[in-house]
């Protein structure tokens, strides 16, 4: 039976989902709604509104909404983001609906800090359900967790065990969440000390008709001249005010200290609940990770390691790739050469292997490279060294502006700038933040691998130092450093300009070592190759599209019969040749004796086997040698063959001639001469800032882009169709340089610098609009960003060519 | 009584109070480094700053700054 829409579509209630940050409650929030998710903002803050929707298991028409609250360690509110969170959960933001329940997820690993969270939201006076999440890493750490006891102590609270990442314990806790959302509220009140208590009575008396739930009270109370303060003052007025006042006094006249006042009450009743409900618990892990800990935060060796581990990182991204990446390069290849072979001549063919061949092609050749970094990342995130790397470089940090905890965005954005960018939400300092955002660009993300190693392999020699360094390894490293050096001075003057930031927060939780699972790293590994793949398949495939129409069009019918003109010439000229000489052969065959014919046939078909080998002269050595009576033949079959080594040269010649006129004739090329001057000090030939300029909405698009004008630019020469080849062969075809190579080691470097620097990519612009509410940030960061590269790569090239390289 | 940034790696102490009521007194309490409970000093960061510390059965790493808001009554 189809049911009306409009009944099938009832929802029956509200859920909020909330937790300590890093507890993985947004593993459970994308188990429990899969892909029926809507992602906004909250009104005037830069807190992001992610809901979704759910099903109770056993009854399907009952539909609720759920809400993810963004992770905190406690209700406790300053900042206006703060503030949002907790408003959310205590229904009083305006256009928000009031949670008819509460999630709250727990990390069982780290059982007491959500607890504490737990309690806090108990006096919200919803009921709650307990997610207690991350139970089989518990059980391997020696913590043992029951979920019965720990309900029963709650005062029956559900606690469903779950594992979010294996999806396990999902629908029992649908099912209990949908319960839970219809039931009535009820309050499970903590009892805090006599005088506490008295002061929460006080004020709901003092508050007249405004119902407000503990919860809220414990918020006036003990966040003073936090937000919730202010509400409540202006609207209960001074009265209320003074009993607040002196409530507060006596609270500090008991505990000396009203935060100490509320977080003892809390962390007593953690600390009980963890008595109850943990039943046997080793800590055998804890002093495992101490150990390790003593080598890897050491301050001399600790150091070392890190920077051992990031250059292995760097060294293998090159060396362990390379078979994959020849393999990846000689599928295309053979691809683009059936291509060639199957179509005849024409745009489609020309569409197919220069274009999208030539171009996509060259792209993918990265994927070796992407997915040896990403197992890196996911290697360094999930055993737990990442908390390690930014305690070790904090105070390095720090002194250019930045904390340690800017260091695990700014690390992620060596993936990519995108989730470094929202890896920024766990620093609480919004100018900080602020900061690490505009910077996090200028780390080098996977997208300019690819081009560093083409311009690499093409430039740099590889030569080895100390067995074990290669040159090719290093200058990757040094581009690596660029990026860095570049971040640090950059914050540094906006932190002493306009973004002067308060001293942030470093208090971070250590977690415990962990062996990372292959299948956690497979997963993400995974999920990056398919984003790239997905990128290559959409936006550098049309871009390449684009490119190659410009680079193949005008095709003037003009030009081709210009050329089929000279064509001809050259063969005809040949021809006269050949025949004079041939002429001459047949002569001094006739004049041979019989018994010799013989041996002038073998010369003959000698000469051509071994011409396919040999050089000309080389041969003829070889041939003299064998038949001293036979000279003069000898040097006729020379000629001939010196003569057709000539015409096949010069009709590659003309063809690339062709091509080139082609190509500077197109679209492309009229619009390219015009701003070559513009990056003329960069080293830069037309080709190249086309290129450039084409990679603004994504960078790898370069790759693509100099693969099809190159392609395009060499019709006959399809041996090697390697677009490093190509780029070692192209030379300038006008101005004072013709003739001479268009790269060289300063143009290489000039353009790998203005990568290093450029912020040549859409998708990260759209992310620091959607992070920081503003498009002035975006604005910002792509002015900066382009006016450091080009004035960086202008400055390389110009002092590597005054140093004579 | 000390300030927890005066003590010297692998130290012990019990925690007895603060120096004032700032957020950053506040965020510590939450993460628990509450009055009463034990504190391990477990190691600097080069530079000496930070600093680990191990409470219960977690390891903080908190700066030197942060660290002298704590008071501390250090076993001998």
């Amino acid at each position: 039976m189809i049911t009306a829409p409009g009944r099938s579509a009832r929802y029956s209630g509200v859920v909020a989902i909330c937790g300590n940050p890093n507890c993985g409650k947004t593993t459970i929030f994308n188990a429990m709604t899969g892909l029926n998710q809507q992602v906004g903002n909250y009104p005037g803050v830069t807190v992001e509104r992610v809901s979704g929707r759910f099903e109770a298991p056993d009854n399907p028409r009952h539909k609720f909404t759920l809400v993810d609250i963004p992770g905190s360690y406690s209700l406790s509110a300053f900042t206006p983001d703060e503030y949002i969170a907790a408003s959310v959960l205590f229904g009083q933001l305006e256009g928000e609906p009031s949670p008819d329940a509460v999630i709250c997820v727990i990390d069982a690993t780290r059982l007491e800090r959500g607890l504490y969270l737990l309690l806090q939201i108990m006096q919200i006076g919803r009921p709650v359900v307990v997610a207690l999440n991350m139970m089989d890493l518990a059980r391997l750490n020696g913590i043992r967790v029951s979920p019965t006891k720990l309900s029963r102590r709650l005062g029956g609270i559900p606690v469903v065990p779950v594992v979010g990442n294996r999806r396990r314990g999902i629908d029992p806790l649908k099912r209990e969440a949908a319960r839970a959302a219809t039931q009535s509220p009820k309050e499970r009140r903590l009892t805090f000390d006599g005088v506490t208590e008295g002061l929460i009575k006080e004020l709901a008396e003092s508050s007249g008709r405004n119902h407000r739930s503990r919860a809220q009270y414990l918020r006036i109370i003990f966040d003073e001249n936090g937000p919730a303060e202010r509400e409540f003052i202006a609207r209960e007025g001074s009265a209320a005010e003074a009993v607040l006042r002196n409530g507060r006094l006596r609270i500090r006249e008991k505990h000396g200290s009203l935060v100490v006042a509320e977080t003892q009450a809390l962390t007593k009743h953690a600390e009980e609940l963890y008595r109850v409900a943990v039943r046997a618990s080793r800590l055998s892990d804890l002093t495992l990770s101490e150990k390790i800990d003593r080598y890897l935060l050491h301050p001399v060796l600790g150091p070392i390691v890190l920077i051992l581990v990031m250059i292995l990182v760097f060294q293998s991204i090159f060396t362990w790739a390379a078979p994959f990446m020849d393999m990846i390069d000689g599928l295309f290849s053979s691809l683009a050469d059936t291509v060639h072979g199957g179509l005849g001549e024409g745009p489609l063919r020309s569409l197919l292997a220069d274009g999208v061949i030539g171009g996509v092609g060259s792209v993918l050749v990265f994927i070796p490279q992407i997915a040896i970094l990403f197992v890196f990342i996911a290697l360094l995130e999930d055993s737990g060294y990442m908390p390690r790397a930014a305690f070790l470089v904090d105070r390095m940090f720090r002194w250019c502006g930045l904390s340690g905890k800017s260091f695990i965005p700014m690390l992620s954005s060596f993936a990519c700038a995108i989730p470094g960018i929202l890896a920024t939400r766990t620093i609480e300092d919004r100018k900080l933040r602020f900061i690490t955002i505009l910077v996090a660009p200028l780390m080098t993300c996977s997208a300019r691998l690819p081009v560093y190693a083409i311009m690499i392999a093409a430039f740099i020699p590889y030569k080895t130092y100390l067995g074990i360094f290669n040159l090719q390894g290093l200058v990757l490293t040094l581009l690596y450093l660029l990026g860095i050096t570049a971040a640090v001075i950059v914050s540094f003057i906006l932190k002493k300009t306009f973004l002067k930031a308060e001293r942030g927060t470093f208090m971070m939780e250590m977690p415990s070592y962990k062996l990372p699972t292959l299948r956690s790293i497979g997963i993400r590994v995974f999920t990056r190759v398919k984003a790239f793949l997905i990128r290559a398949g959409t936006i550098i495939l049309a871009i390449t599209i684009i490119v190659w129409a410009l680079s193949y069009y005008p095709r003037t019918t003009e030009l081709s019969e210009q050329y089929a003109g000279r064509e001809a010439d050259l063969t005809s000229a040949y021809e006269q040749k050949t025949t004079v000489v041939k002429a001459g052969i047949a002569e001094l065959t006739a004049g041979t004796p019989e018994n010799q014919r013989q041996l002038a046939g073998d010369i003959v078909s000698g000469f051509e086997r071994l011409m396919d080998s040999n050089d000309p002269q080389e041969t003829r050595r070889l041939l003299n040698a064998e038949h001293p009576g036979l000279a003069d033949l000898i040097e006729q079959h020379y000629q001939l063959a010196m003569l057709r080594l000539e015409y096949q040269a010069a009709l590659t010649r003309l063809a690339n001639q062709q091509a080139g006129e082609r190509i500077r004739g197109s679209y492309l090329g009229q619009a390219g001469r015009r701003i070559e001057p513009l990056f003329k000090p960069l080293g830069w030939d037309w080709k190249v800032t086309v290129s450039v300029l084409a990679a603004f909405p994504a960078r790898e698009v370069i790759i693509a882009t100099l693969g099809t004008i190159y392609n395009l630019g060499s019709e006959i020469d399809r041996q090697s169709t390697s677009l490093i080849d190509k780029m070692r062969n192209a030379v300038w075809e006008e101005g004072p340089d013709r003739g001479k190579p268009v790269f060289s080691i300063p143009v290489a470097l000039s353009i790998m610098v203005f990568f290093a620097l450029c912020c040549q990519c859409g998708a990260t612009l759209v992310t620091i609009r959607q992070e920081t509410n503003r498009w002035a940030f975006s604005a910002f960061t792509f002015a900066y960003m382009t006016v450091l590269a080009y004035v960086s790569a202008m400055t390389v090239y110009q002092l590597l060519i005054w140093v004579g390289l | 009584m000390t300030p927890l940034s005066n003590m010297s790696p692998g130290q012990r102490g019990i925690i007895t109070g603060f120096t004032d009521e700032s957020r950053v007194s506040r965020r510590l309490l939450e993460m628990g480094v509450v009055p009463g409970r034990s504190v391990v000093y477990l190691r600097d960061a080069p530079l000496r700053d930070p600093m680990e510390i191990q409470i219960g059965s977690c390891c903080l790493s908190l700066r030197r700054s942060e660290a002298a808001l704590v008071i501390v009554n250090p076993e001998r």
